[in-house]
């Protein structure tokens, strides 16, 4: 019988939007048109249209090693023409924003090739070779893994995962990389992820409602969520993980 | 230092606050003329980038503002989320109440007493800021700063 992936327990509806967007069958939901140069212009790596900069001489130029295990991978297209290897980061706040830095390692490491998803307290980093990054910059951004109020693209100075809200329902950024024109209802970037000024603004789309938000999590928050303690089959899960890891510790007799 | 014998309050909002509503509810809460002390806590806001490529270049931010306060103005350093009050007795504690019902509108708040400010210089106060340091600021903002407390006047 072929392995079947069960990606995650519980039963509630944030258990149940972790599994959705862990699994790679699973199409995630667009909600929102980036134009790719403004997903160049959010991560700043290089100016839009310019070429691709290098880090080393395309592989067909490159003497390659014979190397069983490199004619079994397949480089991806930014490794192929010897791409720099960029990033972009992710704080996403702990009122219900619709991914998280532990899910969003699982989801990228679930359905990306040749990317290293990287998790930190309260932030969360992807790096992979600039073409390939900004392909997966622009899904990230656009489909159902972001919201624009309660996500933010930081490169540094990325403190407000943990923070209260604004009272207009922004995340905290020391840097006001975004603001909300209140009277189009949307999101507006004004510095990309390195806090640097942005020489136009980029519309990233209308903050999504509570309603929505509630519906779409993957974060627990017994306030203004779902509660951790009300998925009776995760807490039991995490109960065995955390019983099991600690009688490994004692190394028991049986 | 703060003297122990004067009651202590702090208010807890559910959102962090705008330098407008900060500026509406301290008004009305130090015309109530029973506050000796505040501090605004929350996340600090620095003038300048601190990090990155754009290092050392200025910060614009639309909740570090100037707002007035009685007849002074204050620059708003932090994004405000605490409001930390020392008063002159227990008895102007319901005016401070109804000061924040009317300030803060339908934003949930709530006010509790207890001890906010410090009473005695820590160690690490006497190893960071010496033997000379201002006792009246250790512990409600750094002694060693250029800029000093902010004196409220015209609300008497």
């Amino acid at each position: 019988m072929a392995y079947k992936p069960q990606y995650g327990p519980g039963s509630s509806i944030v258990a149940e939007n972790r599994r959705k967007q862990m699994d790679p069958s699973k199409k995630l939901e667009k909600l929102r048109d980036i134009s790719d140069e403004d997903v160049v212009l959010l991560m700043g790596h290089r100016a839009p249209g310019a070429a691709y900069p290098t880090a080393h001489p395309p592989l067909a130029e490159q003497q390659e090693p014979d190397c069983p295990v490199r004619k079994l991978v397949v480089p991806i297209d930014g490794a192929k023409a010897g791409d720099r290897v960029r990033f972009i980061q992710f704080a996403d706040s702990m009122y219900n924003a619709p991914c998280h830095p532990y899910q969003r390692s699982y989801v990228e490491a679930y359905r990306y090739r040749g990317c290293d998803p990287g998790t930190l307290s309260g932030r969360q980093i992807i790096e992979c070779r600039e073409r390939d990054l900004e392909k997966i910059a622009k899904e990230l951004v656009g489909t159902e893994l972001f919201d624009p109020a309660r996500t933010g693209i930081r490169g540094s100075t990325v403190h407000g995962h943990s923070l209260r809200l604004a009272e207009d329902g922004m995340m905290f950024d020391m840097m006001q990389r975004c603001i909300l024109d209140k009277k189009a209802n949307m999101v507006k970037y004004v510095k990309n992820q390195n806090s640097e000024p942005l020489d136009k603004e980029v519309k990233v789309g209308k903050p999504m409602d509570e309603k929505w938000l509630k519906a779409h999590t993957t974060i627990f928050h017994s306030l203004v969520g779902t509660s951790f303690r009300s998925d009776a089959e995760y807490v039991e899960y995490v109960q065995r993980v955390h019983s099991l890891r600690t009688k490994y510790g004692y190394v028991p007799e049986e | 230092m703060t003297d122990a014998i004067y009651p202590q309050v702090r208010i807890v909002t559910v959102r962090l606050l705008n330098p407008e509503t900060v500026e509406r509810v301290m008004n009305l809460i130090l015309a109530t003329e029973g506050v000796r002390r505040v501090i605004l806590n929350g996340p600090r806001l620095p003038p300048t980038i601190t990090t990155g490529p754009a290092k050392g270049q200025p910060n614009i931010h639309e909740m570090r503002r100037t707002v007035k306060m009685g007849e002074q103005d204050v620059e708003m350093q932090v994004h405000v989320g605490t409001i930390l009050l020392e008063l002159e007795n227990r008895d102007v504690i319901p005016a401070i109440k109804a000061a924040c019902e009317a300030g803060f509108g339908e934003m949930q708040w709530y006010l509790q007493e207890g001890r906010y400010m410090k009473t005695e210089p820590s160690l690490v106060d006497y190893a960071k800021y010496g033997p000379y340091a201002d006792k009246a600021i250790i512990g409600m903002a750094d002694p060693s700063s250029k800029k000093g407390p902010t004196i409220i006047q015209g609300i008497k």
